[in-house]
């Protein structure tokens, strides 16, 4: 079809903007998810003997996902500039929950006979918790990192706005060039590459989910 | 449960916990909305707006947009509810279970395209306009309350349809009476998180020309007045928090007693 | 060693005027209990629900900490020593086993001694010995994963984890509390025979009276709060129980749990005119009226029982022999109870019943009479052997 081969054409002459924007895009969705990851691992493992804080740090992350995006990619604006710093600083917010939820949802898992036999035998918490807990949480945790990682490859279109760059600049120079040639393949550049990298990396982290999860508990957490 | 809508949610038991992240919810929102008030008001009241930043903040102009925003949201989230809700109880009726997982899927897949590129595709097909921007945005929050809808409907008791058909009531009476009473916090959560999507994808909507409060915001930027775009940002903010809170009042009135 | 009635020695788990008092709660879980666990012996705790059983237990390797009194492990305060470190030392087996899913049956039994560091080649010897211990074949079983499991195999599995690193002592919280009765019997019979074998120290948690006859050298009979009723050795307790606490919890079949006392090895077993494939008809029915019996029994070629066969299947010429008689369905095993012996014979209705080793080869039979002839001779009261 026509309109499939004048987009290939496009993409072809403009190889290096696709790939430099594919590179943003990838590299906030790494940053956004180890730094997202690592801070809801450790809170949510802070706080797995508490049922408070436990709750309280849930309700904090899902407040910042009922922000709008646009609200929270400019609010920081004021303090930290345009580009990526309130970029990342809004992707990250809302990268949180999926993966603290996970984390907190699948150490409550844990099937408390096991925990019981662990202290039984001699296991310190710390070895109990890095040994038996965490892998055994882990694939429901990979779960909410997939969810996470796929929030932010869709969200991160927006950063274009505040000059963050991404997928989402190419969005916004087509429809800043409408109806000139070449703006209606600009802007399908931005949607179809957000999807594919997103179908991409989710296809990795469920690979990544199958070695690293054991068979002995493969097939028993199930992905929303 | 909160918003099903946006994240994997594996199944676990609810315990008897006396704060549950439900009730937390209507505490932390007001709090956090609060403080974002007070700054607003703060830099409001005591910073020194020049010109073109006053311009900007018109508050007339700020009413009309948020109106506008309003506006956008309310009749797409209706939308929504129209097309999502029916379309949900007739997919998990009995006859249908394939076109049932088809449709979640392949829902599912489309939360991976960008909303800003949705609503710019959207503006090619359309043309600019109110009615784009509603499509657009109902498009984009049909899944959390088709989901729900479906969730909902199925996570009710067997035995209490089987109940129910046993005392000769029609399929229609065992929906109204009996499965639909029992799926409303379910979709309730759905129609709660889609509200709040409506209303923040809305202040996108000043790409196509559709106004709201983005205006404000697209405006500071471009004329790169830092206080303005933080009024419009924090604004559009409040006014989702302000909805997500009606919302989870609205999920925590509106479960049947008993459920 | 003798059987039952252990050495008066050194105890080797002492509990001096042990209490735990939950807060909020009126009564203490445990009151004021003092009970020594003598070493190479069992020790069963029993009594009804909510008595503090359990909590005993769990104050020994202090998974709960007393709120008073002391508790001496080989003679050390346990309360003075690292909780981690005193646990590896204790075997800890309990009802819903606990293995870690993730991991393989040869990972999860060799969980202590890796935490004792023991070198590779030790551990590896040590996990293919346990298993060998608990009838899993290790070659099958070493690398599969507990959701592969019946429930009787993973508390077998259990059990070997549980002896990994060759502790002195092991406690049991009602093990086999989860497992069908038929499953049951057969571990119990099985870790008896183990016992004997490794003359552990253990402490044993169950509610059912019957299995505490059965398993115990000792029984601690509880109250609530833990407070020892009677603890005495089993036929002391059957037959003059303390008070009338102990003699309904006993309910009234306390002298037919006498039964439960003796084994199928205390009696003289029968030998039995066996025939084996191809029978033939006349030196069968020879064979039997040489003998004086109506009965035979058929094994096959791996000496396993098949069938009883009588005269009048003998004689009937309808039906291949092979096939005539009716088959044995149930078999006793020498740590099998009387009880048990008593019930398969009424099974049978031939007053007979058949025995067999642990790998299910023909032993002999014993009948009802020589049964009840050691009974009667034993007389009442208690008994030593």
């Amino acid at each position: 079809m026509e309109g499939i081969s004048s987009w290939f054409e496009y993409l072809s002459e403009r190889w290096d903007l696709v790939f430099t924007a594919l590179g943003e895009t990838l590299v906030y969705v790494v940053t956004v998810t180890l730094a997202a990851g690592l801070l809801a691992v450790i809170v949510g493992v802070a706080t797995r003997h508490h049922a408070f804080s436990k709750e309280l740090s849930l309700a904090i992350a899902s407040v910042f996902l009922t922000i709008p995006s646009l609200a929270l990619f400019t609010i920081f604006i004021p303090l930290v500039g345009l580009g990526f710093v309130p970029s990342f600083i809004a992707l990250f917010l809302y990268a949180i929950l999926p993966i603290l939820r996970n984390t907190t949802a699948g150490l409550e898992a844990v099937d408390p006979s096991v925990l019981e036999s662990a202290k039984g035998m001699g296991l310190t918490p710390g070895q109990t918790l890095m040994q038996v807990q965490l892998p055994l949480a882990w694939p429901v945790m990979l779960a909410g990192i997939r969810v996470s990682a796929l929030l932010t490859v869709g969200i991160s279109a927006i950063a274009t706005l505040v000059a963050g760059g991404g997928l989402g600049d190419f969005i916004k120079s087509g429809l800043a060039r409408l109806p000139l040639p070449n703006s209606l393949e600009a802007i399908w550049t931005g949607v179809l590459l957000s999807v594919l990298l997103a179908l991409a990396i989710d296809g990795a982290l469920l690979i990544l989910g199958r070695f690293t999860t054991p068979s002995g508990i493969r097939g028993k957490s199930k992905s929303a | 449960m909160t918003s099903l809508a946006l994240s994997a949610q594996p199944s676990r038991r609810s315990r008897l916990t006396t704060w549950g992240s439900e009730q937390l919810d209507l505490i932390v929102t007001p709090i956090l909305a609060l403080a974002l008030a007070t700054l607003l008001a703060t830099v409001w009241f005591y910073s020194d707006f020049d010109e073109t930043t006053s311009r900007i903040l018109e508050p007339s102009e700020l009413a009309r947009q948020a109106y506008q925003q309003l506006y956008l949201a309310f009749f797409s989230t209706l939308l929504v509810i129209v097309v999502a809700v029916p379309v949900g109880i007739l997919v998990t009726r009995e006859n249908f279970p394939s076109v049932k997982d088809g449709l979640v899927t392949v829902l599912g897949l489309g939360q991976a395209i960008p909303a800003y590129g949705l609503i710019v595709l959207f503006f090619v097909w359309l043309g600019s306009g109110a009615l784009t921007v509603i499509v657009a945005l109902a498009t984009f929050a049909l899944l959390p309350v088709l989901r729900n809808t479906i969730v909902g409907l199925e996570q009710v008791d067997r035995s209490v349809i089987e109940a129910g058909k046993g005392m000769g009531m029609t399929g229609f009476k065992r929906l109204t009476k009996v499965e639909l009473p029992l799926a409303v916090p379910v979709i309730v959560a759905g129609i709660r998180t889609a509200v709040v999507i409506n209303v923040g994808m809305a202040a996108l909507a000043f790409l196509i020309g559709g106004g709201g409060l983005g205006e404000t915001i697209n405006a500071g930027l471009k004329l790169n007045r830092p206080s303005a775009i933080f009024v419009g940002a924090a604004l559009v903010a409040l006014i989702a928090l302000a909805f997500d809170f009606a919302g989870g009042l609205a999920q925590r009135y509106l479960r049947p007693k008993g459920v | 060693m003798t059987s039952k009635g252990p050495e008066v020695s050194e105890p080797l788990i002492r509990l001096e005027h042990v209490t735990k008092q939950y807060h909020g709660v009126k009564e203490p879980a445990v009151r004021d209990l003092s009970m020594d666990v003598q070493p190479g012996e069992i020790l069963v705790l029993v009594g009804p629900s909510g008595c503090g059983k359990s909590t005993t237990l769990r104050l020994i390797n202090r998974m709960i900490e007393p709120t008073s009194g002391h508790i001496y492990y080989e003679g050390e305060d346990v309360t003075k020593v690292d909780p981690n470190a005193l646990r590896r030392r204790i075997g800890y087996v309990i009802q819903q086993v606990g293995l870690f899913p993730h991991r393989t049956i040869a990972e999860n039994v060799a969980t202590v001694p890796k935490l004792l560091r023991w070198p590779k080649k030790r551990i590896k010897e040590r996990v293919d010995e346990l298993l060998e211990l608990v009838s899993m074949d290790p070659s099958i079983y070493r690398d599969r994963y507990p959701n592969e499991l019946s429930g009787g195999q993973a508390q077998r599995v259990g059990v070997a984890r549980a002896l990994g690193a060759d502790p002195d002592v092991l406690l049991m919280d009602e093990p086999f509390g989860a497992i069908d009765p038929i499953t049951r019997d057969r571990l119990q019979n099985e870790f008896l025979r183990l016992q004997s074998e490794l003359r552990k120290t253990i402490v044993f948690v169950t509610h059912d009276i019957d299995e505490a006859v059965k398993m115990g050298d000792r029984i601690a009979i509880l109250r609530e709060g833990s407070e020892i009723a009677q603890l005495e050795r089993p036929e002391v307790i059957l037959t003059e129980p303390a008070d009338e606490f102990v003699e309904n919890f006993l309910g009234s079949g306390a002298v037919l749990k006498t039964l439960t006392l003796r084994r199928v090895r205390d009696i003289e077993l029968a030998p039995m005119v066996t025939l084996r494939k191809p029978v033939h008809r006349g030196q069968a029915l020879q064979a039997m009226s040489d003998a004086g019996v109506g009965t035979a029994v058929l094994l096959d070629d791996q000496e396993h029982p098949l069938r009883w066969i009588d005269e009048r299947a003998l004689n009937s010429s309808e039906r291949a022999i092979e096939s005539a008689g009716r088959p044995i369905t149930v078999q006793v095993q020498p740590e099998d109870t009387l009880q048990d012996a008593l019930s398969a014979m009424l099974t049978t209705s031939s007053g007979m019943a058949v025995v067999v080793d642990a790998r299910g080869k023909y032993l002999g039979g014993c009948t009802i009479e020589s049964l009840a002839s050691l009974l009667l001779t034993a007389g009442n009261g208690s008994s030593s052997s």
